[in-house]
């Protein structure tokens, strides 16, 4: 009621009218209608537009960035960010100044509301889904699902190619991270900070469940059914069970908007399509326009047998177990106002995969409670590490101790930390499940060793994939780290070989490490990594791989364009493709080792140890996205740290080998964590 | 406007183009406000860089045309027209290309032929994209004919004066698309395989790095992409072409009635990408049957690719095609703190290598080998060294340079040629290319070479500068 306040100030509605409330929110916002934006891509609510910008696609909009002083963020901040930095008025002259400074606050306050209340009519934040869905909400709260805009690494990527690119990739990454943001009309570059709540959630609840038409391959662009929380959601179910909530009274529910009671979505519509694997693949098959196969998880599914047997994507990665069709839970869809609906087979919105969150606690995973605290901003300040809002700290706080201005008092330091815990415990649950899907795809498959004529020690270590829905890794295999790290010593605890080590930034010593591309190290020959390679054709002198798929030899201004050749025959434009590296369903691969004679010493047995490690980036993608910088403050040396600390070993293995040859295993370490 | 502003919205503004000729202004426009920082330490830094600000990058840089959904662009995105098959269609048409225009000079002292002339091209395509599989392409390239390019002639007894090549000719026009996403209701729980993709119609086919094909044929293509072989493939693209019409063989002209049936293949093992390609192209008076294979590979620093095509008169030999083996070698490292790649390319002819299928305005197969045997397909300047795939051994070596974060670029090369004809002569060649990048859409490039060639009496010299413009 608050923002219908501000929204009606806004418009210069008499408070009178404003307070009708439901009334006007339903002529206002109901949809279709001026305000909630068409179709077209007109879309009022594009900010990000600078004024003066000769695209012309979208212009400015009632909202845009144009009519505010920094013009930099399509929402501004205020209510939704809170985080614009404040006028010091030093330099400031004339009386009227901090009036007319009050007024642009007020404005730019009205506006956000404004901007809130519009989104939320187009586009529910899961926050509003959060009161009845509290299992989905927490499941997904931590997923990859709703870290895909919130990555600072993805994020600087995306800026990264578009600036090397003449900006000619446009929205096409972000497009699938950040579906919501995108349909609002939001800048590509904008800071997490700066953006609208809902557009920092990423693959939020809408994304899936406000869709009614089974697009195919089309790499996330899709078009989201607009609609308020009264509106219709598309489920695998049908509206049985929703019809009985509505009509009994205990759940005090209402679908419609002028009637009080908790606001639900007036239908369920089965929508089949969702829990094909078809559905999944139309942001799991990733192709550019130019015919660039970025990602090919459906792709590869489609090939299996997993799919002729009828296993879904769903069946593996939302049942009871992460990676493996073991059923499903039963249990209520919904629990409202404490009191469930009837049970049915529900689903695990965790989605576990590959990748882990390396920010701040306080803006991920998403809170509802963080949100209402602190703004990201805010939780940005608070050092956890340190020991803020603990009993530990708070009784002992150095003399002196300065604290930033919104976390002055011990009882939102109290308070932070109170949501810190339950984000710990959640990150830990993801980080279990993450592991099980890990483990349930790579695989141990054996060792050999062999003392060979001229004394030399070669060994072999394989590794299988398990699963038989896909390749592994798969999807954004480009740029996933799966790697053995194997170190022989011998009896006296030398190490005589080593392989799959780090250089000082953390990287493997590839020929994308920064130290071994410079020469100041040597590659690992024996590197077994099952990430594969972006390979550019040169303007001469054949293919090279590179980090990132641009392709600057060809010339110096790449551009991304509908490719004027075929791409269904080739699968691929002719500047760029990928070279596979990973392991096929139910295949395998062998990583085979040589220790010459003379390193190996007269000291058995030696000890073989290896373990396997799944990384979700390799440090050398930082640094080549670095030139843009990185969100939330972060440097290129933080990223590079807690990418390689939240690295996972899914397996690891010693044996021992004696001078004969012959070999025995010591010591079987299956961790949780590879730190 | 800022100078920087300017350097960012460069390509599509031109009134800001204009005001921006002052020499800080074009400075600013040649660079970019993201530093090149990738390689130039080892060590990753600790220093917090702030995200890049949206005043500091380029804005999208749009298609001329756009009709319904922008091209990558932000925004609504439309829910589109469902269709019987089940298939959802957003339907957006797109129109790109490029311009180019330049003058071309060379001084040919052996053979007397000198030139002097401005050439242009315009290729104009316009793609309407109805999913994220099916699409229908056209092409034009309205200031091109039969090879040929509209120029202004300033050499005397070279046609000189005004020559238009104007044509409407459609270049490209094919539909291509995947079964499996046409007829989704045939498949809908996604057990089948229908993930098949064809193209047809005039399409570019470009095989072999351009060898045995690279050619606009009139054709249906289908494929089969990631093919697994357990343990041992896990991408395998294969692909079966049949072309009928507009066949273009080794003799630069345009066969009419001539089959084309080709058989391709991309295979990705653990260390090396592998292809096998055969071809036969069937017609009355000059069959022919063509192999290729070739290897990419990297050993450490090295980057590797070998390739090796074969041609074969399946009756008697002709122009049309001739028995002939072209084996190419190509080498290239990446140098420190940097992206420079120094490159060395070395071939080999035996016979009278014949590719299946050559536009006349396509270049030689051996341009791959540097740019010195390359012709810049604009006008009639030519490659330095020839192109001809006949008893020869050559190649080349060069470093290219980024400088600028690779708005500006630089290749030097070497090269030569030995010639098993003494009558034609060997010949060698040093040559350059500069290129620079001018805003987000626009491209001046710089070429010279010297030549000089046995028996020939002369050296040779030619320069050229081009302004290239993308849409």
């Amino acid at each position: 009621m608050h923002r219908l306040i501000q929204l009606a100030c806004c418009l210069g509605l008499a408070v009178g009218v404003s307070l009708a409330g439901p009334a006007m929110g339903q002529n206002l916002l109901g949809g279709g209608d001026l305000l909630s934006g068409g179709d077209s891509g007109g879309d009022l609510l594009s900010g990000d537009r600078s004024g003066g910008s000769d695209d012309g696609a979208l212009g400015g909009g009632l909202l845009g960035s144009d009519q505010s002083a920094g013009g930099d963020s399509a929402l501004g901040g205020g209510l939704l960010g809170g985080d614009e930095p404040k006028q010091d008025g030093l330099f400031t002259f004339g009386g009227n100044e901090p009036e007319k400074a009050e007024d642009e606050d007020a404005q730019k306050q009205a506006n956000a509301a404004h901007e809130e209340l519009f989104s939320e009519a187009r586009y529910p934040s899961a926050n509003a889904c959060a009161a009845c869905h509290p299992k989905q909400y927490r499941e997904w709260s931590v997923s990859q699902h709703a870290y895909a805009q919130i990555s600072p690494v993805y994020l600087s990527m995306q800026m990264t190619i578009n600036a090397l690119t003449s900006a000619t990739n446009g929205d096409f990454c972000i497009r699938c991270h950040n579906q919501v943001g995108m349909n609002m009309g939001e800048s590509i570059y904008t800071s997490n900070l700066d953006r609208h709540p809902t557009s920092r959630e990423g693959i939020t609840c809408v994304v899936c469940h406000r869709l009614n038409r089974n697009y195919g391959k089309v790499s996330g662009r899709f078009g989201l059914v607009e609609g308020d929380i009264y509106d219709k959601v598309y489920g695998p179910s049908g509206n049985e069970e929703l019809e009985r909530v509505l009509k009994d009274p205990k759940y005090v529910v209402t679908a419609e908007r002028d009637k009080p009671g908790r606001a639900v979505h007036a239908e369920a519509e089965e929508f089949f399509a969702l829990v094909t694997p078809g559905f999944c693949g139309s942001c799991h098959d990733v192709t550019l326009l130019n015919g660039f196969r970025l990602e090919e998880a459906f792709a590869e599914f489609k090939r299996t047998d997993a799919a002729a047997e009828g296993t879904t994507c769903q069946d593996c990665h939302m049942g009871k177990v992460q990676g493996i069709a073991a059923g499903y839970d039963r249990g209520p869809a919904a629990v409202v106002g404490g009191v469930p609906t009837a049970d049915r087979r529900v689903t695990n919105h965790y989605f576990a995969g590959p990748d882990y969150p390396i920010v701040h606690p306080g803006i991920f995973p998403h809170n509802v409670q963080a949100a209402e605290l602190k703004t990201l901003r805010e939780w940005l300040e608070f050092r956890y590490d340190e020991g803020w809002g603990t009993d530990e700290f708070e009784d002992n706080i150095p003399p002196g101790y300065e604290f930033p201005d919104s976390w002055q008092y011990i009882d939102d330091r109290y308070d932070a930390r109170a949501i810190l815990d339950e984000q710990f415990d959640r990150l830990e649950w993801a980080r279990g499940l993450r592991q099980e899907v890990l483990e349930n795809a790579l695989q141990f498959g054996g060792f050999t060793a062999e003392r060979e004529s001229g004394g030399d020690l070669a060994f072999s270590i394989q590794v299988n994939n398990a699963t038989n829905g896909h390749g592994v890794p798969t999807g954004f295999d480009a740029e996933r780290l799966m790697f053995l790290e194997v170190t022989v010593t011998d009896a006296d605890g030398k190490v005589v070989f080593v392989s799959g080590d780090r250089d000082p930034n953390g990287d493997v010593r590839d020929t994308h490490s920064l130290y071994v591309h410079n020469h100041e190290l040597e590659e690992d020959a024996y590197l077994f990594n099952l990430q594969t390679r972006f390979m550019l054709r040169m303007n001469r002198g054949g293919e090279r791989e590179q980090v990132l798929p641009i392709n600057r030899s060809l010339g110096p201004l790449p551009f991304v364009r509908p490719e004027t050749r075929p791409t269904a025959i080739y699968g691929r434009p002719r500047s760029a493709r990928k070279h596979k590296q990973t392991i096929d369903p139910l295949g395998h691969r062998i990583a085979e080792y040589r220790v010459e004679a003379g390193k190996l010493g007269a000291s058995f047995p030696l000890k073989v140890q290896f373990r396997f490690i799944a990384q979700m980036v390799p440090v050398n993608l930082i640094a080549a996205i670095q030139s843009v910088g990185f969100d939330y403050g972060m440097s290129a040396k933080e990223i590079a740290d807690n990418v390689v600390d939240g690295a996972h070993t899914v397996f690891a293995h010693t044996f021992e080998v004696d001078e004969n040859g012959r070999f025995k295993e010591v010591e079987n370490t299956n961790v949780a964590s590879a730190r | 406007m800022s100078i920087e502003r300017v350097a960012r919205k460069g390509g599509a503004g031109w009134s800001a183009v204009v005001s921006a000729t002052a020499v800080f202004g074009l400075a600013a426009m040649i660079g970019t406000a993201i530093p090149e920082t990738v390689y130039a330490a080892s060590e990753l830094s600790d220093e917090p860089v702030p995200l890049a600000k949206e005043e500091d990058l380029p804005q999208r840089t749009p298609p001329i045309i756009e009709i319904g959904p922008a091209f990558l662009g932000n925004g609504n995105l439309p829910k589109g027209w469902v269709l019987p098959t089940g298939a959802v269609w957003q339907p957006a048409f797109w129109v790109f290309g490029s311009s180019r225009t330049a003058y071309n000079f060379v001084e040919n002292r052996g053979a007397g032929q000198d030139l002097s002339e401005v050439a242009t091209r315009l290729d104009l395509f316009g793609n309407l994209q109805l999913s994220g599989t099916e699409r229908l392409l056209i092409g034009i390239s309205p200031l091109r004919s039969s090879g040929s390019f509209t120029n202004y002639q300033f050499s005397p007894g070279a046609g000189d004066g005004f020559n238009d090549h104007i044509s409407f000719e459609l270049t490209t026009a094919f539909f291509e698309g995947e079964f499996g996403e046409l007829f989704p209701n045939l498949d809908p729980e996604d057990k089948g395989s229908y993930d098949v993709s064809f193209a047809i119609g005039r399409q570019p086919l470009f095989f072999q790095e351009g060898a045995l094909i690279n050619d606009t044929i009139d054709s249906l293509g289908i494929n089969r992409d990631t093919i697994i072989i357990p343990n041992q493939v896990i991408d395998w693209r294969m692909t079966g072409v049949i072309g009928v019409n507009d066949i273009h063989r080794a003799d630069r002209r345009r066969h009419h009635g001539d089959v084309l049936i080709g058989w391709f293949n991309e295979l990705n093992f653990r260390g090396p990408t592998v292809n096998v390609d055969a071809i036969v192209v069937a017609t009355q008076d000059s069959p022919g049957a063509y192999a290729g294979v070739s290897m990419v590979q990297r050993f450490g620093h090295l980057n590797f690719a070998a390739r090796l095509n074969g041609s074969m008169a399946i009756d008697d030999e002709s122009p049309a095609v001739e028995d002939g083996l072209f084996g190419l070698v190509e080498l290239s490292t990446t140098l420190p703190y940097g992206e420079n790649l120094l490159y060395g390319n070395f071939f080999g002819v035996a016979g009278d290598f014949s590719p299946a299928a050559l536009d006349p305005s396509a270049g030689s197969p051996l341009g791959r080998a540097g740019i010195l045997f390359a012709s810049p397909l604009l006008g009639r300047y030519g490659a330095a060294l020839s192109g001809t795939t006949s008893d020869t051994l050559g190649g080349a070596i060069g470093l290219q340079m980024f400088f600028n974060n690779a708005r500006t670029q630089l290749i030097l090369e070497a090269g030569g040629r030995y010639e098993g004809d003494e009558t034609i002569g060997s010949a060698a060649a040093v040559g350059a290319q500069v290129r620079q990048a001018i805003g987000r859409r626009v491209e001046i490039r710089g070429d010279a070479f010297y030549t000089v060639q046995e028996g020939r009496g002369g050296d040779g010299v030619g320069a050229r500068a081009e302004i290239a413009i993308n849409f």
